[in-house]
């Protein structure tokens, strides 16, 4: 019986949702949507005072505010209780089989995956995916980050992105808002700098201490400071990248982007130097790239380099004679010697060959 | 060349030969041949890291560690050989006892104008040469300071922490540069400038087996021919034209 009433109960449901969204597309700004279920579910779970003590103790609050559901997008959206709690037809509700509050949500967040199969698909990729399924079950799962009654878009305003991590990773979130980027999205409210989720990853967030996340570090950085349209706006170089490439950790680093990904690499890439979530500008006495600081830097892998060393990085710059004057007369000499010497060589190889057989050709034939 | 008399009896011709390299020098050329040789096919791989081909060839972090320490080898073996030949100079000099046949001098400039014109037609004769043209000054004197270069821009490269404690640091990357495009222009000189002199304008061995014979003395070292022997190097007045 109650398996057969799932289907029954959906089709009038869809049919609705069906029929409002073309009420909807036909004139936007219709009267506010119908949302018959919801009003009847709410005639009871409104009573702040209801709850449920489940088998381990935790007690479940089944009071749900009114204004919350009303602000949520699916409510918005026409999307009924039953969509989610399929298992609830009718009232008296089937007895809750869950041990505990978490048991619960474990069970219940899959159901957004008839919705939303894509990004829950990804979702199992993911880091929490992998220390739930190793038994960490207070790793994230989609209502963890989403809400669940109250889910609104995630991303408004943008900084709600960050401060939805900081609920598990309160620490590392403190240090990105003093942080170039994050003092900029706190502060100004600025939509260029990254959240989060947009070196991370959305759904399907990785390790970020594996080596394969090292090696494509820098091209994540790249993403933004490659962009001379969006660098250009804070006035930074957008070359740093195709510089870094062409240096001693570039090159290293793109041969084990290229061919072993897999393996730990130890030349430095972006973060190494910059910091991750504590990246600060350049004039910033507290950056790690900072002049005052920037041997401290090195020295974390060049743990005997002294006070010359830092002279050895040439920096994201071009060569020039002001900043980097030995290796601006270097290649200048170079410049005109490579060319001097290969047309030199072959000028007079050309002349000596031409002159030799005129000569055989003289003595033997004339 | 010489008919052999119709006698029956084998003849012997013993022809005139002259020492050109001591034994110690062929043997310095061995080794700096093989060693240039070994540093350029294990340093290219390095200097075009970011080719697939040089990543087919290192094709396991442990071959890059590999090839490097096979580069770093060659590279002491062939410094201690430059500190030989530059030692075995000084102790000569010391004793009044070094030759000076490969040391340029202006002769060398007028030798090469007077090539020059030959070689445009502009002259008949080839100029006449000593115990080392100015062809062969050149080969000496290019990979004396090549040589030079690299080693000292690759011990940079292979202390670059020690090195920059009483060097600036920029010395690094500018020696990572010179030791990269001099590498280059070396091998450059070497295949063609080299190679066309000892093997296609004709097949020159004597840095292995030491000697010259009468032929080529006279041919291509006819000043010297004339000192060592006090004959004329061109009896027949022919101009250096054989």
């Amino acid at each position: 019986m109650v398996k057969r009433s799932i289907p029954l109960a959906l089709i009038p449901a869809s049919l609705l949702v069906l029929f409002l969204s073309l009420f909807h597309a036909l004139s936007a700004q219709a009267s506010p949507l119908q949302q018959e279920t919801e009003k009847y579910c709410l005639s009871c779970h409104t009573d702040p005072n209801k709850n449920i003590t489940l088998p381990n103790g935790d007690v479940l609050s089944i009071y749900i505010s009114a204004d919350t559901v009303h602000q949520s997008v699916h409510s918005q959206a026409g999307i009924e209780c039953e969509v989610c709690h399929t298992n609830i037809t009718t009232y008296p509700h089937p007895t809750i089989e869950y041990s505990s509050h978490r048991d619960l949500s474990l069970a219940y967040y899959q159901v957004c995956q008839k919705c939303h199969p894509t990004n829950y698909e990804k979702s199992l990729d993911s880091i929490h995916a992998q220390m739930t399924a190793g038994g960490m079950l207070n790793a994230p799962v989609c209502t963890d980050c989403h809400g669940v009654h109250d889910i609104r878009p995630p991303d408004q305003p943008r900084s709600r992105i960050s401060e939805t991590c900081s609920q598990c990773h309160p620490a590392i979130v403190d240090q990105y808002k003093q942080s170039v980027h994050g003092a900029a999205l706190f502060g100004s409210n600025n939509q260029d700098v990254p959240v989060c989720t947009d070196c991370h990853g959305v759904h399907n967030i990785q390790d970020p201490r594996s080596a394969q996340f090292r090696v494509k570090e820098p091209e994540l950085c790249a993403g933004c400071h490659a962009n001379s349209l969006l660098m250009g706006k804070y006035n930074l170089p957008a070359n740093v990248y195709d510089i870094y490439k062409t240096s001693w950790h570039g090159v290293d680093l793109s041969v084990y982007k290229a061919r072993w990904p897999t393996i730990w690499h130890d030349s430095a890439v972006c973060t190494d130097c910059h910091g991750v979530h504590d990246i600060r500008q350049t004039n910033d006495p507290a950056s790690h790239v900072n002049a005052a600081n920037l041997l401290a830097t090195c020295q974390k892998c060049h743990p005997k380099a002294g006070p010359n060393w830092t002279g050895a990085w040439t920096g994201h710059n071009v060569i020039s004679r002001e900043r980097t004057p030995y290796l601006h007369y270097t290649k200048v000499f170079y410049t005109y010697l490579v060319p001097f010497m290969l047309w030199m060589c072959v000028i007079y190889v050309a002349l000596q060959v031409i002159r030799a057989t005129v000569g055989r050709v003289k003595r033997n034939l004339l | 060349m010489r008919a052999r008399p119709s006698t029956g009896m084998p003849v012997i011709y013993q022809e005139r030969t002259f020492r050109r390299f001591a034994l110690t020098q062929r043997l310095e050329h061995v080794v700096i041949f093989l060693c240039i040789t070994v540093l350029l096919l294990t340093g290219l791989p390095q200097k075009y890291r970011a080719t697939s081909w040089s990543q087919d060839l290192l094709s396991s972090p442990v071959r890059v560690q590999r090839i490097q320490q096979i580069h770093h080898i060659t590279a002491i073996v062939l410094a201690l050989e430059i500190l030989f030949h530059l030692g075995n100079a000084v102790i000569l000099m010391a004793r009044r006892k070094l030759p000076g046949h490969i040391l340029p001098t202006f002769q060398d400039v007028r030798d090469a104008g007077q090539m020059l014109r030959y070689l445009l037609f502009l002259r008949k004769t080839k100029p006449s040469f000593g115990k080392y043209n100015f062809e062969q000054k050149v080969t000496y004197w290019f990979l004396f300071f090549s040589i030079g270069i690299m080693v000292i821009t690759g011990l940079i490269l292979l202390f670059p922490v020690t090195v920059t404690r009483w060097l600036p640091g920029s010395v690094v990357p500018a020696s990572k540069m010179a030791h990269s495009t001099e590498a280059i222009v070396t091998a450059i000189f070497v295949v063609i400038w080299h190679f066309y002199h000892v093997h296609i304008e004709r097949l020159n061995l004597s840095v292995f087996t030491g000697r010259l014979s009468e032929q080529e003395m006279r041919t291509y070292h006819s000043e010297e021919f004339e000192h060592l022997t006090g004959e004329k190097a061109d009896p027949a007045g022919t101009g250096g034209k054989a």
